[in-house]
C-alpha cells in the first residue's frame, strides 16, 4: 500500500512525464479509489436531497427540541476539548520528549479508548462514577452525582475523544528537532518560554488537526454518553442523541434528516479549515 | 578564560578531555564520533559529565565535587550548533531578539540592528529562514548566538551544512569576527584545512581522548604521536631505529634527524608529503646525505598540486610526495619517472614508537 502510494507519486510529480509503468499502476488504481469517493459521497448527496425534497428543514432546525440538543453539543464538546487540551497536552509532550518508567503502560492507555467500543466505556464510567460505583459512591456522600448529569456528557467525551488530541499532538512533538529546544537553552530561555515560544508554536499544525479531531469526536459521542449521561432533554441529550430520539418518534426518518445535515455541515468545514492551516508551510518541519 | 577537565561514560564510549582556551580559538579536531562535539555539548550544558570540573570565565559552572552545575540558561555561551536550526516560525529580527528577553522594545530594536550590521544580514530582517540561503542562515544564527553578551563562543561544525564556495567566505567572516570579539572560541570541526585557518591552538580528539594539545604549528610539525600524525594528514610514517647521534635508519637506510636519538631506541619518523624533494643527480656522483632513488609508480592530479607515489629502487622507504603545479612542469616531472629523493633532516621528525 505504501510502496503504491510512493509510486503514484512520483508519477504525479513528474507531471504524466514519468515512466510509464507507474502511470499503468496509477490506471490500475482510479477505478477502486473512485468507487470508494462514490460510496462516502452518495449517501452524503442523498442527505442533502431528502432534506430539500422534505422542505421543513429550517423549521425543524428552529424547534426548542433541535436548538437546545445543538446548544448542549456545542458547550459540552467545546468543554470536553478543553479539558483535553489541560490534560492532554501535558501528557503529549511527556510521552513524545520523555522516557519514564511506565512510559509504554500509559502510550497503551492513552489508545486504548481509541479501539474501544464507546458502550463499553459508557458501561466502565458508570461502575466507576455511577451513584454505587468505586468513585461515584463517595462523591454521592458529599452530595455530588455525576452520572446522568451534563457534567456525565462532558466526562463520557472526554473519555472517548482525548486520546486524539493526544495521539496527534505526541506524533507532533516527536517531529520537532530537539535541537530547537536546545538552542533556545543556551540563549538564556528558560525550559518554560521555551515550550511556549519554539516546542507549541512548531507542533502547531498538530495541535490544530488533534484539536478538530478531538472536538468533531467528542461532538458526535453516542455510545458512551447514552449509558454514562442517559438521554434527557436539556440536560444530556446532544444532536447525536437528538437524531436517535427523532428517528424513533413520530417524526422518523425526515426528523433526524435535519439534524444529520447539521453535523455533516460543521464536520465538513472543520475538515475544511484544518486542511487549509496544514497548507502553510511555516512552522512544518 | 575557559578550562574543561570532564568524563562521562556514554555505553562502550568514555569520554575523558582535558583542555583550556584563553582568548584565542582553540580547534577541537577529531573525526565523526570522536566525542568532540558532546564536548561540546557539555561545557554549552546540553550533557551533564560523571565527574570533572569546566571553569567559564573564573565562574566553574560544573564541578561534580562540588555538586555545581550551572544550567545551561545560565552559562551565558554563544553556542552555533552543526544544523544551524533558526526557528522556522520566526523571521530574521524575531530569531536574533529572541534571546533578548527583559529589554525594552528601543534596547531590543537598536541591538539587533548593531549584529544585523556586524554580520552584513541588513536586508534579511523581515525574511523567514526558508526564504534564506545557507550562508545567510548561518549568518542569522551567529547574530542570534552573540546576542547576549557572552562569555565565550562555541561553535559546532559551523560551515558543514554549508557547500565549499560558501565555507571560505564564512571562515574569513569568523576570522574578523574574532578580531572583534575578544573572548574565547572554542570551533568543533573534522576539516584539516578548517582546523589551521581558524585555530590558535588545537586539541587533537580521538575516541574521547586528548591525543595532543598544543599551538596549531606544533601540531602539525611535530605530532606527538603516530596517530596524531595520521589525522592531522602526515602520509609519511616509518617504523625507524635509533642509531645513536641524531641519525636513524629506515628501511635500511640511515638518515639525519634535528633530534638526538639513543642507540637502538625503536621509533617512528614522520614527514609531511609537501615537505620532501626531488632532485636530479647524475648517476656518477655520490648521493648525498638524506637521500635515495625512487621510481615514481602513481600519481594523482589535483589541480593546483600532484600526489605522487614513489617505491625505492633497492633500499628506502616508499614514500608520498607533493608537488604543486609549477614545479612539476618547470622539472618536466612528466616526462621522468625516477628520481633522488631527498628527506630533509630538519622535516624528519621523530616520534615514539605508538
Amino acid at each position: 500500500m505504501q510502496i503504491a502510494c510512493l509510486v503514484v507519486d512520483r508519477a504525479v510529480d513528474r507531471r504524466g512525464v514519468g515512466n510509464p509503468r507507474a502511470w499503468s499502476l496509477t490506471w490500475l488504481f482510479v477505478s477502486p479509489t473512485l468507487l470508494f469517493a462514490a460510496f462516502v459521497l452518495v449517501p452524503l448527496v442523498a442527505l442533502g436531497i431528502r432534506g430539500w425534497q422534505d422542505g421543513e428543514v429550517a423549521g425543524r432546525l428552529t424547534s426548542p427540541f433541535a436548538l437546545q440538543a445543538l446548544r448542549l453539543s456545542v458547550v459540552t464538546s467545546t468543554l470536553s476539548l478543553a479539558l483535553a487540551l489541560v490534560l492532554g497536552v501535558p501528557a503529549a509532550y511527556l510521552l513524545a520528549r520523555v522516557r519514564f518508567p511506565g512510559h509504554r503502560l500509559l502510550t497503551i492507555l492513552v489508545e486504548l479508548p481509541m479501539v474501544l467500543p464507546p458502550t463499553v466505556a459508557g458501561v466502565a464510567l458508570l461502575v466507576a462514577f455511577g451513584r454505587r460505583g468505586i468513585i461515584g459512591s463517595a462523591l454521592s456522600d458529599v452530595g455530588l452525582e455525576l452520572a446522568f448529569t451534563t457534567t456525565a456528557v462532558v466526562l463520557a467525551q472526554l473519555f472517548v475523544a482525548a486520546p486524539f488530541l493526544v495521539r496527534s499532538l505526541q506524533a507532533g512533538f516527536e517531529a520537532i528537532d530537539p535541537t530547537y529546544e536546545d538552542v533556545s537553552r543556551t540563549l538564556g530561555v528558560s525550559e518554560w518560554r521555551t515550550f511556549w515560544r519554539v516546542t507549541l508554536p512548531l507542533a502547531r499544525p498538530a495541535l490544530l488537526s488533534g484539536a478538530v479531531l478531538c472536538w468533531t469526536r467528542a461532538l458526535s459521542e453516542l455510545g458512551a454518553t447514552l449509558i454514562f449521561a442517559g438521554n434527557f432533554e436539556g440536560r444530556t441529550q446532544t444532536m447525536p442523541l437528538a437524531i436517535i430520539t427523532a428517528f424513533e418518534s413520530s417524526a422518523g426518518l425526515s426528523g433526524s434528516i435535519a439534524l444529520s445535515l447539521v453535523l455533516l455541515a460543521v464536520a465538513s468545514m472543520l475538515l475544511v479549515l484544518v486542511r487549509f492551516a496544514h497548507l502553510r508551510p511555516r512552522g512544518d518541519l | 578564560m575557559i578550562t574543561v577537565d570532564v568524563q562521562k561514560q556514554l555505553g562502550a564510549f568514555r569520554l575523558d578531555v582535558q583542555f583550556e582556551a584563553d582568548r584565542e580559538t582553540v580547534v577541537l579536531f577529531g573525526r565523526s564520533g570522536s566525542g568532540k562535539s558532546r564536548t561540546l555539548a557539555a561545557i554549552g550544558g546540553l550533557m551533564r559529565p560523571d565527574s570533572g570540573t569546566i571553569v567559564v570565565g573564573g565562574r566553574t559552572v560544573f564541578d561534580s565535587a562540588g555538586h555545581i552545575d550551572v544550567p545551561a540558561q545560565q552559562r551565558n555561551l554563544g553556542y552555533l550548533f552543526q544544523q544551524i536550526a533558526l526557528f522556522p516560525h520566526m523571521t530574521a529580527d524575531e530569531n536574533i531578539a529572541y534571546a533578548l528577553t527583559g529589554w525594552s522594545r528601543e534596547a531590543r530594536a537598536r541591538r539587533v540592528e548593531e549584529l544585523k550590521e556586524l554580520l552584513r544580514i541588513e536586508d534579511l530582517g523581515g525574511r523567514y529562514p526558508d526564504r534564506m540561503s545557507g550562508g545567510q542562515q548561518q549568518r542569522v544564527a551567529l547574530a542570534r548566538a552573540l546576542a547576549r553578551p557572552v562569555e565565550a563562543l562555541l561553535l559546532d561544525e559551523p560551515f558543514s551544512a554549508l557547500d565549499e564556495a560558501l565555507r571560505e567566505d564564512l571562515r574569513a567572516e569568523l576570522l574578523r569576527l574574532r578580531s572583534e570579539l575578544d573572548v574565547p572560541v572554542i570551533c568543533v570541526t573534522h576539516d584539516l584545512r578548517e582546523a589551521h585557518l581558524l585555530a590558535d591552538r588545537i586539541a587533537v580528539v580521538e575516541e574521547g581522548r586528548v591525543l595532543q594539545f598544543d599551538p596549531r604549528s606544533e601540531v602539525f610539525q611535530h605530532p606527538a604521536s603516530r596517530r596524531t600524525a595520521e589525522l592531522t594528514g602526515v602520509r609519511n610514517i616509518f617504523p625507524a631505529r635509533g642509531l645513536g647521534g641524531s641519525r636513524v635508519e629506515i628501511d635500511g637506510v640511515a638518515f639525519e634527524v634535528a633530534t638526538p636519538v639513543a642507540d637502538g631506541a625503536l621509533l617512528d619518523v614522520c614527514i609531511r608529503s609537501e615537505r620532501c624533494l626531488l632532485r636530479r643527480i647524475e648517476p656518477s656522483e655520490a648521493l648525498p646525505p638524506n637521500c635515495f632513488v625512487a621510481d615514481i609508480t602513481s600519481e594523482l592530479a589535483f589541480g593546483n598540486s600532484y600526489t605522487l607515489r614513489f617505491e625505492p629502487v633497492g633500499t628506502g622507504p616508499a614514500v608520498e610526495v607533493e608537488v604543486s603545479s609549477h614545479p612539476y612542469d618547470v622539472l618536466g616531472i612528466a616526462s621522468r619517472k625516477r628520481w633522488v629523493v631527498d628527506l630533509p633532516a630538519t622535516d624528519l621528525h621523530v616520534m615514539p614508537r605508538g
